[in-house]
C-alpha cells in the first residue's frame, strides 16, 4: 500500500486481522514471506534501529493496553516515549510535559476534562479514546488500528476516524462497521481465514458488498 | 446532537489525592528523622580498618569448609535445628486446634466482649518475639530442651489460633446447622458439617508454620538453643569464615528444602487430584503428613524432650519466683527514660531497614522475576540474583549485623541495615512474584511504539507494581520491628538490648516494663501500617 492510503481491513472474527496488525508493528514475527513496513523489515532490525522504526508505527491496539494505574495525561504522553530520553519520561511523571498538546489531543476527542483522572476510573468508550489521544501525539508515520471505534457512539466514533484518518500518515484500519469503512478509507481489504480474499478502493464498493464479509466465516 | 459536541473545559491545574501525598510525606519525614537518629549526618559511621577483615570474609564464600569433621558437626547441628523445628510447629498447632476453638466467633456467638477479650489474650503471646520468648523461658527451665520448642510452639500457637478460628469462621454454615437440625451433637456436627470445608486451609496452614519454623528454630540457636545458629555463631565469634560459609549454604539449603515441601503440600491443597473409582488417597499428601509425624516422634526421642521438667518443683518455685518478682512493673523516671529512648531506637532501626528493603526490592524486582522472552544472559542474572536474594534472607539478620559491624561503627546503623538486607531477601523475592504477576501487554504496547527499557519500566510496570510492593513493604515493617528486637538482643541497641540488659541482673520489674512498651509498639505499629495500607487502596 502507498503512503497516504487509508485502508480497512474487514473481515469475520477469527479472519486474521488482527494478526495481520500486530505483524505490522512489528510485536508478532511472520512466520512465511517477507514483511515490509514504511520501508524496513522489523524482523531484520534490532536494538535501536528497531525502536527507531517502531516510533514511526502508531497503533489502537483492540484491547487497548493502557496502564490502569497511571493518569490519563501520562497514558497520553506514552506516546511521546520513543521521541523522550529517559529522563524526561520519569520527569514527566512528576510534572506533566507537553501538557498543551495532550489537551488539544484529549478536546479533540471530548475528553480533556479527565485529564488528571486515572485511567482504570473512565469506561470503555473513553479509555478508547485515550488510546487514540496516544497516536495522536506519538504522531507517526503509519498509524495501525485495531477497532478504534467499537465502543463509541457514531458521532464519536466518526471524529476518531477522522482524527486517525487526518494525521496525513497512512492508516490501516480493521473495522466492524462497514459504514465507517466506505465513509473514511480509500481502500477496502478483506480476509477470511487468513487470506486475501478482496482488494477494492473503497468507492467501487456498497455497504452490502461489505456485510457479507461479517458474521460466520464460510 | 451539537448538545453531545458541546467541549468540557479541562480541569487548569493537577489535583494531588491529599490523603496519599500526607503518608508519603509523612514516610519521607520518618525517614529523614530515622536516618538522622542513627548518625548519618553527624559525624563517620564507616569503620575503614575493617575492610581488610570483611574482604577475607567475603572469599571465603567461594572456598567453604569441606572436611569431613566439620561436614559431621553441621550434619547433627541441622538435625537439632530441623527437631526443634518440628516440636515447636507440631506444638503450635496443637495449641492453635485448642485455641481457635477458644476464640473462633462461632463458639461466642452474641457474646461479643468475651470473644473480643479472648482475642485480645492472644495479643501478648503473639506480640513477642520467639527469641524473647527463648530468653525468658531459659530463665523458668534452665538449658532444657523445652526452651526452644515451648520458645517456638507458643508464639506461633498464638497466630496459628488466629488464623485456624478466621479459616472455621469463614465456613459456611448451613451444612452444620443441617447436621444441627437433625439431632447431631455439637461436635459430630462439626466434624462432618464445618471440618471438611476447613480442612484443606488447616493443612496448608500447619506447614506454612513449619516452613516457618525452621527459621525460628536457626535464630533459636544464635542466643544459645544448639543447632545451625549455635554452630553458626559459634564459627563467626572464632573467625572460621570457611566454616561460616559452610553454615550460610546449610541454611540456605533447608530453607530452600523446607519452602520447596511446603509449596507442594499448598499447591496440592488448592488443586487436588481427581478421585479415581476406588477410595484412595493422595500420595503427596499422605506422605507429607505420614513423614512430619514421624519426625515429630523422631525430634522427640532426638531431643531428649522430658515432660518431667514442666512439672518439676524446682520449675514451680522459679515460676512463683520470677512472677512475684516481676509484679509490679517498675516505673521509675530512669527506667521509663530509657524504654522511651530505646524505644525511638527500635523505631527508628524499624524504618531504616523497610526503606533499604523496599529501595533495593523495586530496583532487582525486574532482573529477579523469571522473564518473558528469556535470552541466556538474562536467564542467567536471574538465576544469580534471585540465589543471592535467597542466602540474604536464610541468614538471619543478627548475622547480617555481625558481618556489617566489620565495615561500620557500632550504633543503631549496622542493625538497622542488616535487617534492612535480610528483609531485602523477603521483600525481593515478593516483588519479583509480583512482578511476574502483572499483566505484560500495556508494556508490549509501549514497546510497539519505541519505548526504550527504561521507559517502558517507568510507564508500563511501576505504576501497576507499585501498590501491591508497598503494601508487602508496609506488611513487612510489622514483621521488621518483631525483629529488631532480636537483632537488639544480641546488641544491636534499642528495646531488645534493654531487655537483654535487664535480663541480664535479673531485675524482673524492668523486664515486665520493656516486655509492655514492647507490645504496645508492636500493636501500635500494626495499627499504622494497617491505616496506610488503607490508603493506599
Amino acid at each position: 500500500m502507498d503512503a497516504g492510503e487509508r485502508v480497512a481491513v474487514v473481515g469475520a472474527s477469527g479472519a486474521g486481522k488482527s494478526i495481520l496488525l500486530a505483524v505490522a508493528n512489528g510485536s508478532v514475527p511472520a512466520t512465511a514471506g517477507t514483511v515490509e513496513v514504511l520501508g524496513a523489515d522489523p524482523g531484520a532490525l534490532s536494538g535501536r534501529a528497531l525502536r527507531q522504526l517502531r516510533a514511526r508505527v502508531g497503533t489502537v491496539h483492540q484491547h487497548l493496553e493502557l496502564v490502569g494505574q497511571l493518569r490519563v495525561v501520562h497514558n497520553v504522553n506514552a506516546g511521546r516515549l520513543a521521541a523522550w530520553p529517559a529522563w524526561r519520561a520519569a520527569w514527566s511523571l512528576l510534572r506533566p510535559q507537553w501538557l498543551p498538546e495532550v489537551l488539544a489531543a484529549l478536546t479533540e476527542l471530548e475528553l480533556a476534562d479527565r485529564v488528571w483522572e486515572r485511567t482504570d476510573r473512565l469506561s470503555g468508550g473513553q479509555r478508547q479514546r485515550v488510546a487514540v489521544a496516544r497516536v495522536l501525539v506519538q504522531r507517526p508515520e503509519l498509524v495501525l488500528a485495531d477497532e478504534p471505534a467499537s465502543a463509541l457512539d457514531p458521532v464519536l466514533a466518526d471524529r476518531t476516524m477522522t482524527l486517525l484518518a487526518g494525521t496525513g500518515s497512512t492508516l490501516v484500519a480493521s473495522l466492524h462497521d462497514p459504514a465507517l469503512a466506505l465513509r473514511h478509507c480509500t481502500r477496502v481489504v478483506g480476509l477470511a481465514a487468513g487470506r486475501v480474499v478482496l482488494d477494492s478502493p473503497a468507492a467501487g464498493l456498497s455497504l452490502a458488498d461489505l456485510s457479507a464479509f461479517y458474521g460466520a466465516p464460510r | 446532537m451539537t448538545a453531545v459536541l458541546t467541549p468540557v473545559a479541562a480541569p487548569a491545574v493537577l489535583r494531588r489525592d491529599g490523603v496519599r501525598w500526607a503518608w508519603g510525606l509523612g514516610t519521607l519525614v520518618v525517614l529523614g528523622w530515622s536516618l538522622a537518629g542513627a548518625g548519618l549526618f553527624s559525624g563517620a559511621v564507616v569503620n575503614g580498618a575493617g575492610t581488610r577483615q570483611f574482604g577475607r570474609f567475603a572469599a571465603a564464600a567461594l572456598s567453604p569448609a569441606t572436611d569431613g569433621a566439620f561436614l559431621g558437626v553441621l550434619a547433627s547441628s541441622v538435625l537439632i535445628t530441623v527437631a526443634y523445628a518440628a516440636l515447636g510447629a507440631a506444638l503450635a498447632v496443637g495449641l492453635g486446634a485448642v485455641g481457635a476453638v477458644a476464640v473462633a466467633r462461632t463458639t461466642w456467638g452474641r457474646r461479643r466482649l468475651g470473644w473480643a477479650l479472648a482475642r485480645g489474650a492472644l495479643a501478648v503471646p503473639r506480640g513477642l518475639h520467639e527469641a524473647v520468648w527463648g530468653l525468658l523461658l531459659v530463665n523458668l527451665l534452665g538449658l532444657d530442651p523445652w526452651v526452644g520448642v515451648l520458645a517456638i510452639g507458643v508464639p506461633y500457637g498464638a497466630v496459628t489460633a488466629k488464623v485456624f478460628a478466621d479459616l472455621l469462621d469463614e465456613v459456611p454454615r448451613g451444612p452444620y446447622d443441617a447436621l444441627r437440625a437433625t439431632g447431631a451433637g455439637p461436635v459430630p456436627a462439626a466434624l462432618y458439617g464445618l471440618l471438611p470445608a476447613a480442612s484443606g486451609g488447616l493443612l496448608s496452614y500447619s506447614f506454612y508454620r513449619l516452613e516457618c519454623a525452621v527459621r525460628s528454630a536457626v535464630v533459636l540457636g544464635l542466643i544459645g538453643a544448639g543447632g545451625l545458629g549455635y554452630q553458626l555463631s559459634l564459627s563467626f565469634s572464632s573467625l572460621r569464615w570457611p566454616e561460616v560459609w559452610s553454615c550460610v549454604y546449610a541454611l540456605s539449603v533447608l530453607c530452600v528444602l523446607a519452602v520447596v515441601a511446603g509449596r507442594a503440600v499448598r499447591r496440592r491443597v488448592a488443586d487436588p487430584r481427581p478421585a479415581g473409582d476406588r477410595l484412595r488417597r493422595d500420595p503427596l499428601l499422605t506422605t507429607a503428613v505420614l513423614t512430619t509425624l514421624a519426625a515429630v516422634a523422631w525430634s522427640w526421642w532426638y531431643l531428649a524432650v522430658s515432660p518431667a521438667t514442666l512439672v518439676s518443683d524446682r520449675t514451680g518455685d522459679q515460676l512463683r519466683y520470677v512472677l512475684a518478682a516481676a509484679w509490679p512493673p517498675d516505673v521509675d523516671g530512669p527506667l521509663l527514660s530509657a524504654v522511651a529512648s530505646a524505644a525511638v531506637d527500635t523505631v527508628q532501626m524499624s524504618v531504616i531497614a523497610i526503606a533499604v528493603a523496599t529501595v533495593g526490592a523495586v530496583l532487582l524486582a525486574g532482573v529477579a522475576a523469571h522473564p518473558v522472552r528469556p535470552t541466556v544472559a538474562r536467564r542467567l542474572t536471574g538465576a544469580v540474583v534471585r540465589a543471592a536474594l535467597l542466602v540474604l534472607r536464610a541468614v538471619p539478620p543478627p548475622v547480617w549485623a555481625l558481618v556489617l559491624l566489620f565495615v561500620l561503627l557500632p550504633g543503631i546503623l549496622p542493625g538497622a541495615l542488616a535487617l534492612g538486607v535480610y528483609t531485602l531477601g523477603v521483600l525481593g523475592r515478593l516483588a519479583a512474584e509480583a512482578t511476574e504477576e502483572l499483566d505484560p501487554r500495556p508494556r508490549a504496547a509501549l514497546t510497539a511504539l519505541g519505548a526504550g527499557p527504561v521507559a517502558g519500566w517507568l510507564y508500563g510496570a511501576l505504576p501497576a507494581a507499585t501498590g501491591p510492593v508497598l503494601a508487602y513493604a508496609l506488611y513487612r515493617w510489622e514483621v521488621a520491628i518483631r525483629d529488631t528486637v532480636l537483632v537488639g538482643l544480641l546488641g544491636a541497641g534499642g528495646l531488645g538490648a534493654l531487655l537483654a540488659s535487664r535480663l541480664a541482673v535479673f531485675d524482673w520489674g524492668a523486664v515486665t516494663t520493656v516486655l509492655v512498651a514492647l507490645i504496645v509498639l508492636t500493636t501500635a505499629v500494626d495499627l499504622v501500617s494497617a491505616r496506610a495500607r488503607a490508603a493506599l487502596r
